[in-house]
């Protein structure tokens, strides 16, 4: 990392008049294996590395970036990117960043088994056991497709900012992917992605137990295909899983309660928000369950960083609170703009993306009961562990979430299997309904997409098992 | 620094062969790409990008490593293949290995607007007129995006291939909203007009400004009337499941309808044509240096077969398409075959359902069956008997896509050239009148 480079990104930008700048060395380096069955099909390894330069000129918020890593190349970027917003100069508008408490720091992620622990054949020899596990389970179907992604990813940034940030930074990263369908003569088919991430070395391999869960993933969607009846069409008590409280925590709490989403910055893309910047504060649930944070310092998570992409230190933000609509994630321009303090959520995928507000690992917090104690006193409901198809609106209001894993509850047990119950619901009705969560807080993870041009960064998210009221489920095309 | 292409791409191949390398390729991309953001009519970012971005195909014994970076200096590309070479001894032959073919493909030529390339801050500057075209048509607030570029790209391999292709686009979408309504249009091609990105505005802000009583409708089946919005959205999804990679790894519904299965209606034809100039995804050679040719994906209903590359071709007993990428096949530019329908006329055509602008967020439920399920956004009409009634919110349509191909009742002759957010592939679409497709909304 060439740090004088950066410091002149920025003298330079200042020199031209600009008001704000930064200066963000940026590298990803992803090595990725993809299997079908238990044969390679590709390997590849890319380096995205440059420099990202953003600067606040005359109103406007300008954006630039490059891989050639020259101060003539930089020049040329910051003097373009100049004229262009001049050309515009009558439609800008922006007043500036918010004050911030800004890093001088350096931070990393040690991993106790680093990425090039084991030589690139044995990791694939561990793949290949991945087809074996999962075909050694299975009783009636047969594995139609199976296909593993397995990726390495080191993350090295180094930001300068005009109002005196210095944030360096090295996370390692790991994630694995399972895309399966079981087929069945007369049962059809079923299909199953799973997906295991998370910060730090190939240490997360051994503590996910990866054999172990997939043979369980398997043995479980097989019986759902054989032996699954259809869901019941009368109100029940429904109980949703992590994997689908996490989900619905990132989708209708995390992002709405974005604050360029609020503002409109998104309008285009995303969308907008079903939250008002006048609805902060409010109780919009009436209901001590819904409490979602959004906590960027988890050790090992997916989402992990302690400062974010504009030098402010992050922190656990509680975005609903005892069913209110608590805070909300900002950047400093949007933290600016809603007369507020930005808490450190601006996240940039790579050195070609601007930074702009985002969930880190999300998650809508535990209660007090084990997952026996939650569905005891139901005589007939529905338990939806894992899904596949899910959606929501572009104000994060009406989602849905078409069960994978899913069983009957029966006299306060789990009972046979059903195939593709969907609860389709709006964001208050499911706050507002939580009548029990348990303690069990899982997390999983994720790319969480925003911004033009699209930007996937990696996230978690995570919720205990949640008893709802009675409902009646929705509508499933066989 | 300026590096030649050409001496790269030709340095790239030749040593590749010293280091001991069977078979390589090497993709250079060199782009210049400027943004325009804007919200609540309001500039919200101006973003410029300049790369440099080389990949490398390396082949050893059958064994493949793929490798990808920028470069500051032509040496840069020798720590890149010893790297790569260290790697390779300890793979395996690949499933997918099969040889690189002879090249055969010659860049297009027409692709390059000057005005894009050269002034590209007076294409910017069009946003003053997308604005004010949409609000002259009653919005009160727009959103979106200006995206126009340069890329030049070559291809070397070590089959002979030395191909340089250059080209321009521009792609262009708005979002108007006036009250609690909303409407959305875009543009996209290989050259500017400002009257298109005018009406971009426009017609966005005349979506925005029908104003009909909100209505409630139950959960059920309806006729809609889509938008080349919500129907470039479904026909990417299509596509992409046509590539023969997606198939082989169990994402596409082609692996249980394959070539020679019904699955769409009489009146449905879909093709790939990088030969088509006016759009961005045009392409004279393909990533193996193949002659790219138009070809028919769906034809009167009919799958025809799946996109490939040299390599799932042999793998599959099919020929090559013209569609590589090294790995996975993709479409470059997506065409459907205009239908004989006036737009007005195919609401009109409509006894109980909807007029769907636009959509997002389609997800699968199960990618062999073709179960998924979309959100509509922006102008959602409900229609009796031709005549639209009220309007209605963010409607989730959840079905299969042979179900809604299937059941395709007629086309609009006119056609738009779309890529946006939600549809990254350039398509050329009508609107299409559907029957029987299943509506849903939140149940509490």
């Amino acid at each position: 990392m060439d740090v004088d480079l950066l410091k002149y990104a920025v003298d330079y930008s200042i020199k031209s008049g600009a008001k704000y700048a930064e200066a963000r060395y940026h590298l990803n380096n992803a090595l990725e294996v993809v299997m079908r069955y238990d044969k390679v099909v590709g390997i590849g390894k890319s380096k995205v590395e440059g420099v990202g330069i953003r600067i606040l000129y005359n109103g406007q918020l300008l954006f630039t970036s490059t891989n050639r890593l020259s101060r003539d190349a930089i020049k040329e970027c910051i003097d373009g990117v100049l004229g262009r917003g001049k050309t515009l100069s009558s439609l800008g508008r922006i007043k500036g960043l918010g004050e911030a408490q800004i890093g001088n720091v350096s931070y990393e992620v040690k991993a106790l088994k680093p990425l090039d622990y084991k030589p690139i054949d044995v990791k694939i020899n561990e793949l290949k056991e991945c087809y074996k596990h999962a075909v050694a389970c299975l009783k009636e179907a047969t594995l139609g497709s199976f296909a593993v992604a397995y990726r390495e990813l080191e993350e090295v940034k180094g930001l300068v900012t005009s109002d005196g940030a210095w944030v360096e930074s090295k996370v390692p990263r790991v994630s694995l992917l399972f895309n399966f369908v079981l087929s069945h003569p007369q049962r059809g088919t079923i299909q199953r992605i799973l997906n295991l991430a998370g910060s730090g070395g190939l240490e997360l391999m051994d503590g996910w137990r990866v054999y172990d869960l997939l043979a369980e993933e398997v043995r479980s969607v097989e019986r759902v295909l054989i032996d699954g009846t259809k869901p019941p069409t009368e109100p029940v008590d429904v109980v949703l899983g992590s994997e689908v409280t996490g989900l619905i925590a990132h989708e209708s709490a995390g992002h709405p309660m974005e604050a360029d989403r609020i503002w409109g910055r998104e309008a285009a893309q995303a969308g907008e928000s079903y939250v008002k910047p006048e609805m902060l504060g409010l109780n919009a649930f009436n209901n001590e369950f819904a409490t979602v944070v959004d906590d960027p310092t988890m050790p090992k998570s997916y989402g992990f960083y302690l400062y974010d992409d504009e030098g402010v230190r992050a922190r656990p933000k509680y975005i609903y609170l005892n069913g209110r609509l608590n805070e909300f994630l900002h950047n400093r321009w949007t933290a600016l703009l809603f007369k507020t303090t930005s808490n450190g959520s601006a996240r940039s995928m790579n050195y070609a993306s601007e930074p702009i507000p985002r969930m880190s690992n999300t998650y809508l917090t535990p209660g007090d009961y084990t997952f026996e104690e939650l569905i005891e006193d139901i005589d007939v409901g529905v338990y939806i562990k894992s899904y596949q198809e899910w959606n929501i609106d572009d104000v994060r209001w009406g989602q849905r979430y078409v069960g994978l894993e899913s069983y009957m509850i029966r006299n306060g047990e789990l009972a046979e299997p059903i195939r593709n119950p969907v609860v389709e619901f709006t964001t208050k009705a499911f706050y507002s309904n939580i009548v029990g969560k348990s303690k069990n807080l899982r997390f999983y993870p994720g790319e969480c997409g925003k911004g033009e041009p699209p930007q996937g960064v990696p996230v978690w998210f995570g919720g205990p098992e949640v008893r709802l009221g009675k409902m009646r489920l929705g509508v499933f095309v066989q | 620094m300026s590096l030649d292409l050409f001496e790269v791409g030709r340095y790239a191949i030749k040593h590749s062969k010293e280091v001991g390398f069977t078979e390589s390729a090497v993709s250079i991309r060199n782009s210049e790409r400027t943004m325009v953001k804007f919200a609540n009519n309001e500039l919200t970012v101006v973003q410029s990008w300049s790369e440099l971005y080389v990949e490398l195909y390396l082949v050893k014994d059958g064994r493949i490593y793929l490798v990808g970076g920028p470069i500051k200096a032509i040496e840069d590309l020798k720590a890149m293949m010893s790297e790569s070479y260290d790697k390779i001894r300890f793979l395996e032959r690949s499933e997918l290995y099969a040889p690189l073919p002879e090249p055969s493909g010659r860049p297009l030529s027409g692709l390059v607007d000057h005005v894009i390339k050269e002034d590209v801050s007076r294409v910017a500057g069009s946003v003053y007129s997308l604005i004010d075209a949409c609000l002259k048509e009653g919005a009160e607030r727009v959103a979106g995006v200006l995206d126009a570029g340069y890329v030049k790209y070559a291809l070397f391999t070590s089959k002979g291939a030395e191909l340089e292709e250059e080209k321009t686009y521009v792609t262009v979408y708005s979002r108007a909203f006036k009250g609690d309504n909303s409407g959305h249009w875009v543009w996209t091609s290989t050259r500017f007009d400002e009257r298109k990105v005018s009406e971009v505005g426009s017609r966005a802000g005349f979506y925005a400004s029908i104003t009909k009583d909100v209505v409630s409708v139950d959960v059920g089946r309806y006729s809609a009337v889509l938008s080349p919005l919500i129907f470039s959205n479904l026909v990417n999804y299509v596509a992409n499941a046509s590539s023969a990679l997606m198939s082989l790894l169990g994402l596409s519904m082609f692996v249980k309808y394959g070539p020679g299965s019904k699955v769409g209606s009489e009146e449905l034809s879909v093709a790939d044509d990088p030969l088509e100039v006016g759009l961005p995804g045009a392409r004279g050679f393909d990533d193996e240096g193949i002659s790219t040719f138009k070809k028919s994906i769906i034809e009167k209903g009919v799958f025809k077969g799946y996109l490939h590359n040299s390599k799932t071709a042999a793998l599959m007993g099919a020929s090559t398409t013209g569609n590589a990428g090294w790995l996975s096949p993709h479409p470059w530019n997506l065409i459907v075959e205009a239908g004989d329908m006036d737009e007005d006329e195919m609401v009109r055509e409509v006894r109980r359902g909807f007029f769907v602008l636009n959509n997002w967020y389609t997800r699968y439920q199960n990618y062999v069956e073709g179960q998924f399920s979309t959100v509509t956004r922006d102008l959602l009409l409900y229609v009796e008997n031709g005549e639209a009634k009220g309007s209605v919110k963010r409607l989730r349509v959840a079905d299969t896509f042979p179900n809604v191909l299937s059941n395709i009742r007629g086309l609009s002759r006119s056609r738009y050239d779309i890529r946006w957010w939600e549809v990254p592939t350039p398509t050329r679409a009508p609107f299409v009148l559907v029957d029987n497709i299943l509506f849903t909304r939140p149940e509490i």
